[in-house]
């Protein structure tokens, strides 16, 4: 079900530094995202102790090589990438290609507090994501996870878990457009219609 | 009030708008976006509001200068 999240603005509407604050003045959402749309290629920060990441969200193709070459650690026994491709069909239809929306500021920062919680719950090395934005071919690759840690079974789960609550909870769509031109917003998270609740999910790698 | 929607929301609103009159809260806020397009009811009760880069819930006060971002259910990966 929902982790904690830093992302979500109490009741109150109290400002504090020129934003909103809880009811008690404590500041949520610290800081603030990139520009909407904004190719943050390049950009680096560090994410935790032991390692780098990349931001996020990149509007280029996503440099899966060079991530997994920044994904060495000595004190990782193992390290686990996933990569998340555009196939060519999707539900019996051809696929021309994908076209994935997202909003930035938010998407950004929720794929970082996703990073450190993954970090945190499986003492990771290091733990990577990249999720492509903008027009994506088949074939080409939509969103890298990478994690690194002691032993196997950690970087397996942390992995999993990474991309279950990027694809459930960051602000990013997709629209398949079809080889006959049409095109679809689809294969949402639909959460939901069993939790009653679009902020509650249910993640795979609870299964 | 400023609105600003994404993916599937665009097929029943504009990507950007104002918004006439004022909601104090997303349970307003949805009454008068349904009065624009009563079509959107079955997607706007699956979607989740912000303000400011953060989530808001009914709870929060909106204030007519504010600008909301409508969020939909996501589908990345």
């Amino acid at each position: 079900m929902t982790p904690s999240s830093s992302f979500h603005r109490a009741a109150g509407g109290k400002s504090v530094a020129g934003g909103r604050g809880t009811e008690d003045g404590e500041r949520v959402a610290e800081g603030k995202g990139i520009a909407e749309g904004r190719s943050v290629a390049g950009r680096e920060r560090a994410v935790g102790a032991g390692s780098v990441a990349g931001s996020a969200l990149r509007a280029e193709p996503i440099d899966m090589a060079g991530m997994l070459a920044g994904a060495h650690h000595p004190g990782a026994g193992a390290v686990v990438l996933f990569s998340g491709e555009v196939r060519n069909s999707n539900r019996g239809r051809a696929v021309a290609f994908l076209e994935y929306e997202v909003y930035a500021p938010l998407a950004e920062r929720m794929v970082e507090e996703i990073l450190a919680a993954a970090k945190e719950k499986w003492a990771l090395h290091i733990a990577l994501a990249q999720h492509r934005t903008g027009r994506v071919e088949v074939g080409d690759t939509a969103v890298v996870v990478i994690t690194a840690s002691v032993h196997r079974g950690e970087a397996y789960a942390a992995n999993r878990y990474i991309i279950d609550r990027i694809k459930h909870e960051a602000p990013i769509w997709k629209c398949e457009h079809y080889a006959d031109g049409s095109h679809e917003w689809g294969n949402n998270c639909n959460c939901h219609a069993v939790t009653g609740d679009p902020a509650k999910h249910i993640y795979e790698s609870d299964h | 009030m400023k609105i600003h929607v994404y993916a599937g929301l665009k097929d029943y609103f504009q990507p950007e708008f104002e918004i006439v009159g004022v909601a104090r809260n997303t349970d307003e806020l949805k009454g008068l976006l349904l009065a624009i397009n009563d079509k959107a009811e079955t997607i706007l009760s699956s979607c989740r509001f912000a303000v400011e880069e953060g989530f808001i819930d009914n709870q929060f006060k909106l204030n007519e200068n504010d600008t909301i971002v409508i969020i939909p259910p996501s589908s990345g990966g």
